[in-house]
């Protein structure tokens, strides 16, 4: 191979599908060895550009221009042929890549045994060597289940290490390790770069998000409406000194704090009050031995995160806070009322104050309609008339930019970000006197995430309701609450103000968790020396 | 230049139209049938038996002599009047009451899956014999959509996903477990009542043909067209029309109910 000669060249490479442009005449020039991360907003083409180069368009996509590989003939962008050189690709571990009843295992071996054209027993070994590389990857045992069994986590590194076990000259990677928790991002983030050192590929990374832009060392390319409008590396674009597209988008990049907020100086009532809750550990052994109890209290109006990598115990004392699950022992008061003495059916009806938002798109029945699925808090609990129902889902709808839409549009057939905004007009008509927010950014690319924060803020100012924010994002916990839990094996190892958190960490797993999602943003020790 | 291809759905779309305007054409024969047949139902003509199709009786005529255009045009009517009674039964009673049996407390609704799956094992058109054996032939109708039951109510219970993430937040936001029956009888039935209805046709179809084929359907002199099929045994060989165009009558209901339904045998999500 010519070393001189470029790796990969696109020229005039135009997609588009029933009448919309995706791709608008791009050119591009990838040198062997280089790395590429291509970011901008949903729909803007780089998921187009992906299965150009992979060689797997759409059906209905209309193709044109023409792809170059070093060594290699020009060939037409709409021919559906495998690129001429060993390139791996690495999907989202939530898009499902795996079929659902045979060992995730076993379908990584197989995949590399294809790619290198050896013996299922070779791959498998290859597999085993390269998960061994990563500190904090799963073992070759551990992957030996299903894709049910297996956390999201486990998945990348899985994937991530059958892609490098091929030995690959040309590595896509789309969106790999979006909607995983921080910590986790950043260590598969570094095993990508690490590898890619060493062995040399070129990496092509697609993301709507902003973390691969500052934790790998690549070019970045910032794409919008199918064309390149800038590229340059990280610090230049994050320096301000950029496009006004590139300057918008990395305003969406949050960034953590240390300045202390303006504290609502009267708070309510208390809302939500736990006195010696013990949480139930999954390890059921583990439980005699952790005695640990818990006892806090959330006034109407405040707010609470709980801070914690996936599995950490977030979600099951959420469940136990609002009777969805019994605790071994304590007292949970709600509204000024024990749960614990009540029937379910009583428990149901405190329920009615409680509203859900969640990253997850399937919180919401996807054979609604958009005015149902609003209406629904309301005509299930009040009898209100037709007309005040009708104002109230209005209002909701306008708060979150959705008035626009059809109403009897299907839930199922919405966008992320608008079946995400549903959930928060749903909220509102509901009046809640607590709302849970449970991974409210999980699938958004920047802009829609900047969108739905602000959403939310506004959500709490105006509503006044409580906000308890499940999340292993610290920027995403100082945006919509004051106080942290923070959580490590179900345990939680440190609370309070999240500045103080910020400030102070006294803990490792606290320190993770922050030195996780410090990004752009200067160093945190500093910036506490100069508060 | 890429081939044109029609999309699996706008196919599927395309089957189900076509069947439901077969049974369009079917339901107007059926309403028009007094105005369209030549004769009263079992009107015999004199000097005029096994007459091959003819301008005077396009379908012939058979044994008795009977004009077989107007008998085959009674025969659909009494069948797909039939078939839509035995339809309702096996709908409410089974789609209906296996969806809300779904909804009840898990051991209770689980007995009930496990004792109805017992009958849905068993073949429905037995049940229906045994039925019909136990009470009259005039209850054809009722003994077919009770013998179809039961593998609805199955369909139905295992169709309801009490375990899915949407219910959970509903219940979870304090809405009730009747507002959540309420939204899943709703939306189910929106989506998946027309192809149940013509699925449920085509299938009690088949049994009352059936039944009536054997000897214990309709009764003379109401005849319906597996009746009709069954007496013409003795002529077929020698009159192939005596015992053909009731049974194409039979094929066109089954066949555009089973296109009406997308010739699939589950529900598309």
């Amino acid at each position: 191979m010519n070393e001189a000669a470029p790796f990969l060249e696109i020229s005039d490479l135009c997609v588009t599908r029933s009448g919309t442009i995706e791709l608008d005449h791009l050119s591009l020039t990838l040198m062997a060895g280089d790395s590429v991360v291509v970011i901008g907003e949903t729909g803007c083409g780089k998921e187009a550009l992906l299965r150009a180069l992979g060689g797997f368009p759409d059906r209905n996509e209309a193709i044109s221009g023409t792809i170059r590989f070093a060594g290699h003939e020009p060939r037409h962008a709409s021919r559906r042929l495998r690129p001429p050189v060993r390139t791996a690709y690495l999907p989202n571990p939530r898009s499902h890549p795996f079929a659902p009843q045979a060992s995730v295992l076993s379908q990584l071996s197989r995949v590399v045994a294809r790619k290198l054209n050896a013996p299922l027993a070779s791959a498998r070994e290859e597999l085993r060597l390269a998960l061994e590389r990563f500190a904090g990857a799963p073992t070759p045992a551990l992957l030996d289940c299903t894709p049910a069994q297996l956390d999201p986590v486990s998945m990348a590194w899985g994937l991530l290490a059958a892609a490098m076990a091929q030995t690959p000259e040309f590595v896509l990677a789309d969106h790999a390790f979006a909607d995983l928790g921080p910590i986790a991002v950043k260590a598969l983030l570094h095993a990508l770069n690490e590898e890619r050192k060493r062995l040399g590929f070129t990496l092509l990374y697609i993301t709507g998000g902003l973390q691969p832009t500052a934790r790998l060392d690549a070019r970045i390319l910032v794409m919008r409406q199918g064309k390149i409008v800038e590229e340059g590396d990280a610090p230049r674009l994050m320096s301000g000194h950029a496009h006004a597209y590139t300057r918008t988008l990395y305003q969406a990049m949050p960034l953590l704090s240390l300045e202390r907020p303006k504290r609502k100086t009267a708070r309510g009532q208390p809302l939500l009050q736990v006195h010696g809750l013990m949480l139930r550990l999954p390890d059921p052994a583990e439980e005699h031995a952790s005695r640990e109890t818990l006892s806090f209290e959330l006034r109407r109006g405040a707010s609470l995160a709980l801070v914690g990598e996936e599995g950490s115990g977030r979600r099951r004392l959420m469940r136990a806070l609002l009777g969805l699950e019994r605790a071994p022992a304590g007292r949970v008061v709600f509204d000024a009322v024990d749960l614990n003495i009540l029937s379910e059916a009583m428990v149901e009806r405190l329920r009615r104050r409680v509203a859900f938002i969640t990253g997850t798109d399937e919180a919401l029945d996807p054979r609604m309609s958009l005015w149902d699925t609003v209406d629904e808090p309301l005509r299930a609990h009040l009898d209100l008339s037709r007309d005040l129902v009708s104002g109230y889902r209005e209002g909701a709808l306008k708060r979150v930019g959705l008035a626009s839409h059809n109403g009897r549009r299907i839930a199922g057939t919405l966008s992320a970000f608008d079946k995400r905004r549903l959930q928060v007009a749903r909220a509102i008509v509901g009046a809640p006197l607590l709302t849970v927010v449970d991974e409210p950014l999980l699938g958004l690319d920047a802009f829609a995430q900047t969108i739905m924060r602000e959403v939310l803020k506004d959500f709490r100012v105006t509503q006044g309701s409580a906000f308890l924010v499940i999340t292993s994002d610290f920027t995403v916990a100082q945006a919509l609450a004051d106080d942290a839990m923070v959580f490590k094996a179900g345990k939680i190892v440190e609370r309070g103000p999240i500045v103080d958190i910020l400030r102070e960490p006294k803990q490792p797993a606290t320190r993770e968790l922050i030195e996780a999602v410090t990004l752009g943003a200067p160093d945190l020790s500093q910036a506490t020396a100069s508060v | 230049m890429p081939a044109q291809t029609i999309s699996p759905s706008l196919a599927r779309t395309l089957l189900r139209a076509t069947g439901w305007c077969g049974l369009g054409l079917i339901a107007i024969a059926v309403a028009l049938s007094d105005f369209l047949a030549r004769a009263p139902a079992g009107a015999v003509g004199m000097g005029a038996m096994l007459e091959a199709p003819s301008a005077d009786h396009p379908f012939g005529t058979d044994l008795l002599g009977r004009d077989l255009l107007s008998e085959t045009l009674h025969g659909l009517s009494v069948t797909t009047i039939h078939a839509l009674i035995a339809a309702l039964v096996a709908i409410i009673l089974g789609g209906l009451a296996g969806a809300v049996a779904a909804r009840l407390p898990r051991p209770l609704g689980q007995s009930a899956r496990g004792i109805i799956g017992v009958f849905a094992a068993v073949p429905a058109l037995l049940i229906a014999i045994i039925i019909i054996g136990l009470s009259s032939r005039g209850l054809a109708p009722l003994a077919a959509g009770l013998a179809a039951a039961p593998l609805a109510f199955v369909r139905a219970f295992d169709r309801v996903d009490t375990q899915s993430s949407h219910a959970y937040y509903a219940r979870a936001s304090g809405i009730a477990a009747a507002t959540l029956l309420r939204r899943d009888l709703i939306y189910e039935f929106r989506d998946t009542l027309a192809s149940v209805a013509a699925r449920a046709l085509a299938a009690v179809t088949i049994i009352l043909s059936t039944v009536s084929f054997l000897g214990f359907g309709a009764t003379p002199p109401a005849r319906d067209l597996g009746l009709m099929i069954a007496a013409a045994k003795t002529t077929y060989l020698s009159a192939w029309w005596t015992a053909s165009f009731p049974a194409v009558a039979l094929i066109a209901l089954i066949f555009f109910a089973r296109m009406a339904a997308g010739l699939e045998e589950g529900e598309r999500p």
